[in-house]
């Protein structure tokens, strides 16, 4: 008996000593190895896709109450902009104060800087691999592609804006190596952004159509009206590069096209053009969106940014919380003509009044205390579904007649043209003037007294679609008012609603602390 | 000591023979411990006696009755037959003995008041050559060994030895031997000779009564242990009528820290030993329940607990190797044998009462209006907007004020919100022990109601474990045990209007329910309270609507052959599995606003996981001479697999009907999820223990952990360990000190792992999702981490230096270790520039270390006859610092994120600090000017400009302080649990006193808020959030002295006497009565329920907190019987 028992220890052991060699070996199922990837045209989409949610379209999402998305970091920054509930975010006391600290803002700075690089991070991927995966076509390849270099210039497009020079990132990061860079200068950035945006045009065979009617992918119109803000930008501060011909180019180009066309009025109030751009998502004067809808990408609670915080115990809405997260400060509301601007008029861009809708305070109508938006107010989310649905839109064909007519003036000056441009927008807006009679008053202007003019209109226009930011720090002239009557100062000197007087640093964010910290290579922006 | 105990009825004189057998010198051990109070009841007593034709046991029998007396002695040495007539007056006991014993065929000793009697046998030494031999037998340490056996050998002559430890015996013949024995102690042959004084040292035996310890793969004689090893008893554990075995050790082990983080049923344990060694891993323990790993452990039945071992340092814990560096605790649960042959049936049952032990001081319906209306005077100061100036409270709305404006109702919602409970658990136990086998069966019942509305938790747990040892070469052993828990969670986690939060920030001006019927919130339709109030749920409407369920079930079991080899030499082979299904499922109605209105939400996930391992094992032990061998070689393979999945969160339910019974009725699905992934460990195990002489202790451990969770490059790692100890009181020097009983030193040093990092952290993978692409879910991926080939585990280097003492008779005793842990390679989420579009990639980066002492100082503070009074005072000190981090010692910031607040992870400070700004005070009027460069106007908070470190939630200090008495048979434990060195951060400060009108809040700010003439304070100046905002950031205002003194038990017990049970048939019997969390005394800043909380699992968190689940104060009645 004891023989077997020896024999069966023995072998038992020598069982042990030579176990199986796949027992240890690490077989992900719910996970796809990164060597496995890009092997099927569907995956080199399905990169892509990501990019229409990573990164600066994310910047968008309203995913909180209290403070606006990242987006709306621009209109908090210039001062322009309150949040109610400030109180307890610091970050939008510290952008008034003129006192954004790269230690204490670091989560607020990361917000931009992180999501920003894991968008172009993804894109690198995208642009290197989607041109060697099996059984793409050249040419569903070069579209691809096309949109990944899209979305790689528009996060270095703004984290240029926002930081200035940044470390200039090409190639994926595959292994833990070469972690630390410099920052590049401006004008590499910039160059990167550029030469991404012409190889798109010129070899992605990308649709030139609206953004909705292409599916709501990239389009060549995207593509072409990002562009066209690029040229714009570097134009002016810091680069001053001389490319107002080339953002005129560009951006006619899509005026040109008949593809592409301005929401015109209709006949009611209810009708308007802004009344349409807040409630249709599918127009061909959408050239760049953000899509959402219920069910797979909802918008949050940009709804609730329509009302003032006490609203949200009024019992009307199906949200519990409302905040005036993006109130334009008196002095920029004053860019309106409040009589004659047909987006300056109640439950336009704007809303003052509320007339209760149920309950025992049914047909009651009360004022708020202050001017809200009304531009992301969506009855269905805030009455019944909680839901917010509403496209963002980031570039329509409107501003590309504000750039043009800008660009055609600083080239060839104040004339037919360029006030033409002008005037079509100013003219939807009119409530009492016809486009000829706007551009007869323009074509009296002095250049300088146009460009402003495109600056205060661009405000008028674009108020909730966060530009004001980078049209300051391109121009470096501060809207402001001088007894009650809008105008422009230098922004370095000029002095916010809080206060407080712009310095040189101001113009730049600081690198985020903890990305200081991380990369020894990175030199902090001066001043901070 | 009952006398009857030991003369029992005729009837049960086998019993007591065998009694006599067996414990004959335990019991006069114990004796001569008693008999320490002087011996003069034998000579002072004198009584009467008088008895007819009565039998020597009856006139024993009859001298018990009228004295104090107690007898003992074995029946088949008793002249049975022999019938006594006395009538003796005034007599004192040795008289009646003289009289009655007849003195050529017994002796007898008197200890104290016990009289053994053996028996002399005169036929074998009556021809010989007689003398008269005396002396004293000693232990090593000198002691005397009262009750030690002195035979002549080869007869049945001899003596016991009294208390003193002397004897005397007459008639021996001189060439006799006489043997010297006593259990536990080796035995000693002196022959006579012509000595006529024997003194004789006995020492301890290889195998006796000596205690051992379960140290991993086998045990160990407690004396021969060279490592720290804790221990728990069931009686410890059971005493605290818990649901969960945690918290019952809670204060039993020095060293062990066991936060209760939540007065919820199902509320998470944290369980900490010597401090927190990870960033980033996990730091619970290892749970070893009978040699299988289990995960968990916290839903184990405690009543199935026998005992818990927790081993602490490296030497004790490197047998664990990859998975022992967070400490591990060997449990051992109750099996067939243990309570002696034949069949025992036990009931253990408890019924509690809890109730909410503290409430918060909040504003009543007055007070919250008078705060309303300071708020709405304060409009100009802080409003910029020019419409609110002027604005009153409107007082109109008929629903919550009477037509002079007055509240109608003043709700005290912690009332409403909470209960007084009930909850009971049921224990049946049969375990039965035959020759060769034996066979337990165990069920338990607990239903644990929690004081928040509608929150328990439920266990059934049956349990049977078989033994048997078919032949001599083989023993086997089968052990299964089925849990199945079900509860009902509330919501924990996050900073929403849910309960927790909503019991204390709800309106008192709202009632619960409206005259018809229909539930109340803050936002009701219609109400015309211009205040603003943020949006609300009432408490009571989501407890009792909403559903947190959860089902969990445990199968664990395994089954062992050992099989002895060689005398010494065993092969030991156990498989054993841990499979855990466990199913939440949530649903939130749709008339929950700020939280599932309009469309409500539900869903169901799963977690399934499966572990199961197979270890064999040679054991080898050798006692030889003065050499003690105990050597161990093994291996082991284990693999645990987890399948995941969700249902997604479905929404857009028209009615609350289906709960989440139909989730097919939601208009608005989510995308399911589910994930599946595996881990296994193959690895080989050795240790050799060894003791020269018992004064010199050795012991080395090793162990080779191969993970699959460790990258390609680092499959296996190695974790040695050593360990030495010098038993000094065994030394000559100090052999004759009466006063020591025991000193040991010891120390070991060695090196544990922590392998757990999350599956598949060295490759770097493709995450898979959808995108809204054009109206429809697109197919979205990217990679989410940079592989790392070179990833292994944490390693722990740690040296332990301690001392076992015992004193004085064994009455103190004193344990004492020094630690210092460095946990080193840490797998840290190696924070990398983000410009790589990573954030972190998991590397071996990074250094803590956590030293300290733990004590155990355990005394007999007051032996009498009657009373006894013992003390357990148990401390651990412990300091922690991260002493690296990253590759440039960044600072990492981590949850909570809540207003401008954060744990830092910061190089010299410890982990869990908070990090924020620090309050400097209010902006004083005269302060006006400094306070508008700032943006701020006086009556607002004066803060630091850079945030700083301003307190840490793992405390220095942590201990109990257990007293036990024994009166009789009544017993009464008054247990203390203390912390200290620690801080708690309150960040419901925020909403509860830095942000008013929009919600209730405490009434400090009504009553210390700033005011003009109230400048001296560190409370903000009312002002109504909704119209004129707030000024709340994270501070030291709301950072608390986070140590407290807990009664954490007072528990009085009654245990009857067994000659009163075994008149009902009964083996043991005791009822008692306890009070747990019976007065808690902490910080004056602190204004929650406890300060010891998390809002977060992680190990971050700990101490930081937004709302809490409060904790009940319990009062308990139970009863363990057996019979």
């Amino acid at each position: 008996m004891k023989q077997i028992l020896y024999y069966g220890l023995l072998s038992l052991s020598l069982i042990g000593l030579n176990s199986c060699n796949g027992f240890l070996k690490e077989e992900p199922r719910s996970q796809i190895s990164a060597s496995q990837f890009y092997a099927t045209p569907a995956d080199a989409t399905s990169a892509v896709n990501n990019l229409y949610k990573s990164g600066f379209p994310s910047f968008y999402d309203a995913g909180s109450a209290y403070m606006g998305p990242t987006v709306m970091y621009g209109g908090y920054i210039s001062g322009l902009f309150d949040n109610q509930y400030k109180g307890q975010e610091k970050f939008v006391q510290d952008c008034q104060n003129l006192a954004i600290d790269p230690v204490v803002d670091n989560g607020n700075l990361l917000s931009i800087w992180q999501n920003c690089y894991v968008a172009i991070g993804r894109a690198n991927n995208a642009i290197k691999y989607i041109p060697t995966t099996p059984d793409l076509s050249t040419a569903e390849a070069s579209k691809l592609v096309s949109e990944a270099r899209f979305f790689r210039a528009l996060n270095y497009f703004h984290l240029v804006k926002m930081f200035g020079g940044v470390p200039l990132i090409v190639e994926p990061y595959e292994a833990i190596e070469n972690l630390y860079i410099e920052k590049s200068s401006e004008a590499d950035v910039y160059n990167l952004v550029v030469t991404d945006l012409i190889s798109a045009i010129e070899q992605g065979g990308l649709t030139d159509a609206p953004m909705p009617k292409n599916g709501f992918r990239i389009s060549k119109g995207s593509v072409s009206a990002l562009l066209a803000d690029v040229y714009l930008n570097i134009s002016g501060y810091p680069l001053n590069a001389g490319k107002y011909a080339e953002a005129a180019t560009v951006a006619k180009s899509l005026i040109n096209n008949s593809a592409y066309s301005l929401i015109a009025n209709g006949s009611t109030p209810e009708e308007s053009a802004y009344n349409v751009l807040r409630t249709s998502d599918i127009q061909n004067e959408y050239l760049y969106v953000i899509e959402y809808n219920s069910t797979i990408s909802n918008g949050g609670w940009r709804p609730t940014f329509c009302f003032p915080n006490e609203a949200a115990t009024w019992g009307e809405f199906t949200y519990s919380i409302s905040n005036n997260a993006y109130r334009p400060v008196a002095q920029i509301l004053s860019a309106y003509d409040k009589t004659n601007d047909l987006r300056a008029q109640e439950k336009q861009y704007f809303h003052t009044k509320y007339t209760f809708t149920k309950g025992n305070r049914k047909g009651e109508t009360i004022t708020f205390s202050d001017v809200t938006p009304y531009f992301w107010f969506e009855p269905e989310a805030l009455y019944s579904t909680n839901i917010s649905q509403k496209d963002q839109t980031h570039y329509r064909l409107s501003e590309m007649y504000l750039i043009a007519a800008e660009a055609v003036a600083q080239t060839t000056g104040v004339n037919a043209e360029s006030a033409g441009y002008l005037a079509t927008i100013k003219a939807r807006a009119s409530m009492n003037k016809t486009k000829e009679e706007i551009t007869t008053e323009l074509l009296a202007l002095t250049k300088d007294e146009f460009i402003k003019e495109v600056w205060k209109e661009k405000i008028r226009e674009l108020i909730f679609e966060n530009k004001i930011w980078n049209d300051i720090t391109r121009t470096r002239m501060y809207p402001t008012t001088s007894n009650g009557v809008f105008t422009f100062v230098p922004i370095i000197g000029a002095q916010n609603p809080w206060g407080k007087t712009f310095a040189v640093k101001n113009l730049l964010l600081p690198f985020p602390n903890e990305e200081i910290q991380r990369n020894p290579k990175l030199i902090q922006n001066t001043g901070y | 000591m009952q006398k009857k105990q030991h003369f029992p009825d005729h009837q049960w004189s086998g019993f007591k023979k065998l009694l006599l057998v067996m414990k004959l010198t335990t019991f006069l051990l114990f004796l001569s411990v008693m008999g320490m109070a002087a011996n003069t009841y034998a000579q002072g007593t004198r009584f009467d006696l008088n008895v007819k034709n009565a039998t020597v046991i009856q006139v024993f029998d009859e001298i018990e009755r009228v004295t104090e007396f107690g007898f003992l002695f074995k029946t088949d040495q008793m002249d049975l037959s022999k019938h006594y007539t006395l009538d003796i007056k005034d007599a004192n006991i040795e008289n009646i003995l003289d009289e009655v014993l007849s003195k050529d065929q017994y002796s007898y000793n008197l200890i104290d008041k016990n009289i053994v009697i053996t028996k002399v046998n005169v036929n074998t030494i009556q021809d010989e050559k007689s003398v008269k031999v005396s002396g004293k037998v000693t232990d090593q340490g000198g002691l005397p060994i009262p009750g030690a056996t002195v035979v002549v050998k080869g007869t049945t002559t001899g003596v016991v030895t009294d208390s003193n430890g002397t004897y005397s015996l007459s008639n021996i013949p001189a060439n006799a031997t006489l043997q010297f024995s006593f259990v536990g102690m080796k035995t000693q042959d002196i022959k006579v000779g012509n000595q006529t004084v024997i003194n004789v040292v006995i020492e301890e035996s290889s195998i006796g009564i000596e205690e051992v310890v379960a140290v991993g793969y086998g045990v160990q004689r407690k004396s021969d242990l060279a490592g720290s090893v804790g221990i728990a008893d069931a009686d410890q554990i059971l005493k605290y009528s818990s649901f969960s075995a945690l918290q019952a050790l809670k204060g039993k082990v020095a060293g062990v820290n066991i936060f209760t983080n939540s007065g919820n049923p199902s509320g998470n344990t944290r369980v900490i030993i010597r401090g927190v060694n990870s960033i980033n891993t996990s730091s619970n323990p290892l749970y070893v329940v009978d040699g299988v790993q289990m995960s968990d452990f916290q839903f184990v039945n405690p009543n199935d607990i026998e005992r818990v071992e927790v081993l602490k340092d490296a030497s004790a814990a490197a047998i664990y190797g990859a998975r022992g560096a967070n400490g591990v605790i060997l449990v051992t649960t109750k099996r067939g044998s243990g309570e002696g042959q034949g069949t025992t049936v036990s009931y253990n049952g408890w019924v509690s009462l809890g109730v909410l032990a503290k409430k918060v001081d909040l504003m009543d319906s007055n007070e919250f209006m008078q705060m309303q209306d300071i708020g709405f005077a304060n409009f100009s100061k802080y409003s910029q907007s020019k419409n609110s100036a002027g604005l009153t409270v409107d007082r109109s709305d008929p629903l919550l004020f009477d037509a002079q404006g007055n509240p109608l109702y003043n709700t005290d919602w912690q009332d409403e919100a909470t209960r007084d409970v009930i909850s009971h658990n049921h224990q049946f136990s049969i375990q039965q022990q035959s020759k060769g086998s034996s066979v337990g069966a165990f069920l338990n019942y607990t239903d644990q109601e929690g004081i928040m509305l509608n929150s328990y938790m439920k266990r059934l747990n049956g349990k049977i474990t078989y033994d048997a040892d078919p032949t001599p070469w083989l023993s086997t052993g089968i052990n299964l045990m089925v849990n199945h828990v079900w509860a009902n969670d509330l919501d924990e986690t996050g900073g929403g209007q849910t309960a927790r939060r909503t019991m204390w920030e709800m309106p008192p001006i709202i009632p619960v329910r409206f005259p018809d019927g229909s539930w109340s919130n803050s936002q009701f339709t219609g109400n015309k309270l211009n205040v603003g109030l943020e949006a609300m749920s009432n408490p009571v409407h989501e407890l009792t609507t909403r559903k947190m369920n959860r089902y969990k079930t445990k199968i664990f079991g395994n089954t062992s052959l050992t099989f002895h080899i060689l005398e010494g030499l065993d092969f030991k082979t156990q498989m054993g599995l841990d499979a855990n299904l466990n199913t939440d499922k949530n649903f939130s109605p749709n008339d929950l606003i700020n939280i599932s209105s309009p469309n409500g939400s539900a869903n169901i996930s799963t977690y399934d996981s499966y572990f199961w391992q197979e270890e064999s094992f040679l054991t080898y032990m050798k006692v030889s001479n003065k050499h003690r061998i105990n050597a161990l070689a093994g291996m082991s393979w284990s693999q645990q697999t987890v399948a995941t999945s969700n249902t997604g969160t479905v929404s857009g339910f028209a009615t609350n009907f289906f709960g989440y019974d139909n989730l097919g009725a939601g208009t608005i699905p989510s995308a399911p999820s589910s994930d599946w992934n595996r881990w296994a460990m193959n690895s080989y195990f050795v240790r050799g223990s060894y003791t020269y002489n018992d004064k010199y202790l050795a012991t080395v451990t090793a162990r080779v952990d191969g993970s699959s969770r460790f990258g390609l490059n680092n499959h296996y790692g190695f974790f040695p360990s050593a360990a030495l100890g010098w038993v000094i009181s065994n030394e000559n020097f100090l052999k004759d000190k009466s006063w020591l009983n025991s000193l040991k030193l010891h120390t070991s040093y060695g090196r544990t792992g922590s392998s757990e990092i999350s599956v598949y952290s060295t490759l770097a993978t493709i995450n898979s999702g959808t995108v809204l692409m054009n109206g429809t879910r697109g197919a979205s991926t990217y990679v989410d981490r940079l592989a790392n080939p070179d990833l292994k585990w944490e390693k722990t280097d740690q040296f332990d230096f301690g001392f076992n003492l015992s004193m004085l008779d064994r009455r103190i005793n004193l344990d004492l270790d020094y630690y210092y842990k460095l946990t080193s390679d840490l797998l840290l989420a190696r924070p990398i520039p983000y410009i790589t579009g990573f954030s972190s990639v998991i590397d071996n980066i990074g250094e803590v270390s956590n030293r300290g002492i733990d004590i155990l100082l355990t005394t007999t503070n007051v032996k009498a006859r009657n009373f006894t009074w013992e003390s357990t005072v148990n401390i651990n000190y412990n300091t922690n610092r991260i002493e690296k981090l990253g590759a440039n010692n960044e600072d990492i910031l981590t949850n909570p994120g809540f207003v401008g607040g954060n744990v830092i992870l910061r190089v010299g400070e410890s982990l869990s600090s908070f990090y924020g700004y620090r309050r400097l005070g209010i902006w004083g009027s005269s302060e006006a000017a400094e306070a508008a460069k700032v943006g701020a106007v006086p009556g607002q908070a004066k803060r630091s400009t850079e945030r700083e470190i301003l307190g840490k939630g793992l405390p220095n200090w942590t201990g109990s302080f257990i007293n036990t008495f024994n009166y009789k048979n009544w017993d009464f434990t008054v247990d203390l649990q203390f912390v200290a060195g620690v801080d708690t951060w309150q960040l419901y400060m925020h909403s509860m006193e830095d942000r008013s009108g929009i919600a209730n809040g405490f009434s400090t700010i009504l009553y210390n808020g700033w005011t003009e003439n109230n400048q001296n304070t560190m409370v903000q100046q009312i002002r109504q959030q909704n119209y004129s905002g707030q000024d709340s950031q994270a501070d030291s205002h709301w950072v608390s002295d986070g140590s407290y003194i807990r009664g954490n038990l007072i528990q009085l017990g009654y245990t009857f006497d067994n000659n009163t049970l075994t008149r009902f048939g009964l083996k043991k019997l005791r009822g008692y009565a306890s009070v747990s969390n019976a007065f808690l005394i902490d910080s004056k800043d602190f204004k929650g329920y406890d300060p010891e909380a998390t809002s977060n699992n992680d190990q971050f968190g700990q101490n930081i907190f937004f709302y809490q689940y409060p904790r009940p104060r319990t009062f308990t009645f139970g009863v363990n019987l057996s019979f």
